[in-house]
């Protein structure tokens, strides 16, 4: 083939081409309309059903046609969208009825598909619709490789109360990064007394390499049964492990809560001084102040941040202390406590956060 | 003349064979493209935001805004970064001695007050005149430093931030309410993410309301137009093709989130730096790579950036001009990443189709159309076959232009009338002819600068490897 001759294919290969495309995309664009004009009624029609279902002047049969006649993915989209706005035992009720319909059906079948998407369209499912005889599906489903598919599927933990389910969650916990971890603790909260007794034995094992992170989620449960477990938290070898100590015994006001923060003040680490710093305010022992106040005068900037945002936790005596300081001798403290002393209440309140 | 005919044939066949090579790695990157906004779709469909927007999961994000001489627009603006969709973030507005009134249009706007610096200066930078809050939104920060330029307020900025992640965005660009919640989700999934970038959109001719672009339309007129379609073919073909080959060298400065501590590592924003995104961008891989850490810079398409492109050629061409005059210095300082085995797929892969591919596209193609005029009025070139080479190179930018399109339009559909959509594929094929060739002429004028000015090769001997500053 001389190179004219390939020239020539190409620019034929080239032309058939961009006539495919610009058809694909015209074709495209005007199944997509067909298909939403065809849909439309049918969304609008399922959502009228369902205000009428939650306002209790329609039974729930309106609401099964309704989700039927859209394609699954819409149906599911309704259902997460409502599943806020019915208050449980109704939607209990609506979770039921959809076991025994076909397209729900065919969505739970897809939890073990290979694909990823079909397996997060389960969970999404399973996040509302989810009923007893599902756990083993989303026991798997919160084992997914595929971080969406998890994701949606620990949002079941909501609604659903499994021991097995919340295990399988806190086994995942150590090895999730913090944004996910977070997540995984709002979805935990409603199992609180399982996850307080797993907490309990997994804090214990001190060598544990996922401690941290095990500790960190008992901070945002602030639950008094884990003050004593976190307070001998305060003394481990590891930063990470001290730092969640710190954040944690600021919501227990306590006397050997005290003593451990007290200690943890002056930790080599600035990080775990900071938290000290932070939960000393949130505590307010009044025998604390000359510590705090102490800490405004820190080498790090962040911790003299956390001492002087402490202090004005502390009341009349707080604020008598930063506007003495504002004066004193220590430049960096003196800012700190002008920036402090200047900063409206809303200010204030998301600086302590 | 027999042995220019063959120094001719052996040019033209050696440019065939560079295009070809380019052209290939292009389909590669097509075809890559599909698989990933495939995925990016379904993951943005699927998104629970009012569950998302409930949970505390979220990181705090600080928001870098450099202002110089924004004073018309810096109000409406910096108003409507306040009223995003997200829990808890912060933005830094940096006046980087402006000129105009800026400053007083902030402080009148939003009862400022001036409180002390309590923070240390981590990334040096020009002197600070003073540090602002708001009476009435906590929220909100603002710097007042002498000028210094965009990457000095970036800087700046990066000192005062307090949260873990940053986002610059320019002053006059404006962001979707939902763009942040959207632009944080692959640390929802709990990736290692370094740094993500989000879809920079054309503005020119959309429907602006409170700061919200409330109707996306094509621009009637034919320079914004095509860019409208170079920004599609930019974003949503060319970046999704690189999150596959893991090795984004690009995230835009005008709409990237960065993981604070590995700016500070790196030393922040280069103020010498023609480019700054792209060479923070390359720096940070840099150093990523080179320290063993595990990291991803992903694209997320639908998280979305609205930004106004020049309407006049000359504001296009100094643009363009130095974009590429920041390729050839960004290429050039970092050369010892090229080809190095050290740095993974960025040094075998994303770099050298930069420095070959992108950098030195203008110069062969202009090489071709030299040659090829020689060729034709010394009678060694045949007339048919150049115009049906000519063709074919054409042909294929028309190709990969309407790829965009098509990726635009199973995606995120943001242009809802069909006239716009002919439009689109108006603009997809009027680009090679004419707009194609002015844009090889200002990237040429770059090559013309450096040579003239030595500018980069001065700056890359002033540079040392990926050191902050002392």
């Amino acid at each position: 083939m001389t190179s004219r001759q390939f020239l020539l294919v190409v620019a034929v290969v080239q032309g058939v081409l961009l006539g495919a495309l610009i058809t694909l995309i015209i074709l495209n664009r005007w199944f997509r309309l067909r298909r939403s004009a065809h849909l439309q009624p049918r969304r609008v029609a399922a959502d009228d059903a369902m205000r009428r279902w939650a306002a209790g002047s329609t039974p729930l049969a309106g609401v099964l046609i309704g989700l039927a006649r859209l394609p699954p993915s819409l149906a599911i989209d309704a259902l997460v969208g409502w599943s806020a706005r019915v208050p449980g035992e109704r939607w209990r009720d609506l979770a039921a009825a959809l076991e025994h319909q076909w397209w729900a059906r065919l969505v739970r079948t897809n939890g073990s598909s290979a694909r990823w998407w079909k397996r997060l369209e389960c969970a999404r499912f399973l996040s509302v619709g989810a009923m007893p005889g599902d756990v083993a599906r989303l026991t798997r489903l919160i084992n997914d490789p595929h971080a969406a598919v998890h994701v949606a599927a620990v949002a079941s933990l909501e609604r659903m109360e499994s021991t097995p389910l919340t295990l399988a969650a806190l086994e995942r916990l150590p090895g999730l990064a913090p944004t996910v971890q977070a997540y995984y603790a709002g979805m935990l909260r409603r199992s609180r007394p399982v996850v307080i007794q797993h907490l309990l034995k997994r804090l214990r094992l001190t060598d544990d390499p996922g401690l941290s992170r095990f500790a960190e989620f008992a901070v945002r449960l602030a639950e008094p049964a884990l003050r004593e477990r976190m307070t001998a938290l305060a003394d481990h070898q590891d930063p990470e492990v001290r730092i969640q100590a710190a954040r944690a015994l600021g919501s227990f006001p306590h006397r050997e809560s005290v003593a451990a923060l007290t200690r943890l003040a002056a930790d080599s680490a600035w990080e775990v001084r900071a938290q000290a710093a932070r939960a000393l305010g949130m505590i307010a022992d009044a025998t604390t102040l000359p510590l705090v106040r102490g800490l405004v005068r820190d080498t790090e900037w962040w911790v003299r941040l956390r001492a002087g945002l402490a202090l004005m936790r502390f009341g009349a005596a707080g604020r008598n202390a930063l506007l003495e300081i504002e004066v004193g001798a220590d430049p960096d403290a003196r800012n700190v406590a002008k920036l402090i002393l200047g900063l409206p209440t809303q200010a204030l309140a998301e600086f302590a956060a | 003349m027999s042995s220019l005919g063959g120094v001719i044939t052996n040019i033209d066949f050696a440019i065939l064979i560079y295009f070809l090579a380019l052209n290939s790695f292009y389909a590669l990157l097509l075809l890559l493209s599909i698989p990933e906004i495939w995925e990016q779709t379904r993951l943005a469909e699927d998104d629970d935001f009012q569950r998302l927007m409930q949970s505390d999961a979220l990181p705090p994000i600080t928001m870098l805004v450099p202002a110089y001489n924004e004073s018309a627009t810096i109000e409406a603006s910096v108003t409507a970064m306040l009223t995003l969709e997200y829990r808890s973030y912060e933005i830094i507005v940096v006046n980087d001695g402006s000129k105009d009134d800026t400053i007083e249009q902030l402080r009148h706007a939003f009862d400022l007050y001036e409180v002390p610096r309590i923070y240390p200066e981590t990334i040096p930078t020009k002197p600070l005149r003073a540090v602002y809050r708001s009476r009435t939104r906590s929220r909100l920060l603002v710097l007042d430093k002498e000028n210094g330029g965009k990457a000095d307020s970036l800087n700046a900025a990066i000192n005062a931030s307090r949260f873990p992640l940053v986002i610059a965005v320019d002053a006059d660009t404006l962001i979707e309410p939902d763009a942040l919640l959207r632009l944080t989700r692959p640390f929802l999934l709990g990736r290692r993410i370094a740094a993500v970038g989000g879809t920079v959109r054309v503005v020119n001719n959309c429907t602006v309301k409170d700061g919200r672009v409330t109707d996306a339309r094509v621009p009637r007129r034919l320079l914004p137009g095509v860019q409208v379609v170079e920004y599609l073919r930019a974003f949503l073909f060319g970046r999704l093709g690189w999150n596959r080959l893991g090795g984004n060298l690009v995230i835009s400065g005008a709409f990237g989130l960065f993981r604070k501590e590995y700016l500070a590592t790196i030393g922040g924003y280069r103020t010498t730096s023609i480019v700054e995104d792209l060479d923070l961008v390359v720096r940070l891989h840099r150093h990523l790579r080179a320290h063993k850490i595990p990291y991803e810079m992903p694209f997320i398409p639908d998280p979305v950036a609205w930004t106004e492109v020049p309407e006049s050629g000359k504001i296009l061409g100094r643009q363009r001009e130095r974009w590429h005059r920041g390729l050839i210095s960004a290429m050039w300082q970092y050369r010892g990443m090229l080809f190095n085995p050290r740095y993974g797929r960025v040094g075998l892969l994303a770099m050298p189709f930069f420095a070959f591919g992108e950098m030195l596209a203008p110069l062969v193609e202009v090489f071709g159309y030299v040659v090829t005029a020689i060729g034709l009025s010394a009678g060694k070139l045949n007339w048919s076959f150049a115009l049906l080479f000519m063709l074919v190179a054409w042909g294929y930018g028309m190709l990969l232009s309407i790829w965009a399109v098509v990726l635009e339009e199973v995606s995120f559909r943001r242009y809802r009338r069909f006239g716009d959509l002919l439009l689109l594929l108006l603009y997809a094929s009027l680009e090679n002819f004419g707009y194609r060739q002015r844009t090889v002429w200002w990237r040429l004028k770059a090559f013309v600068t450096v040579w003239k000015h030595g500018r980069v090769w001065g700056e890359m001997t002033r540079k040392g490897f990926a050191a902050p500053p002392s």
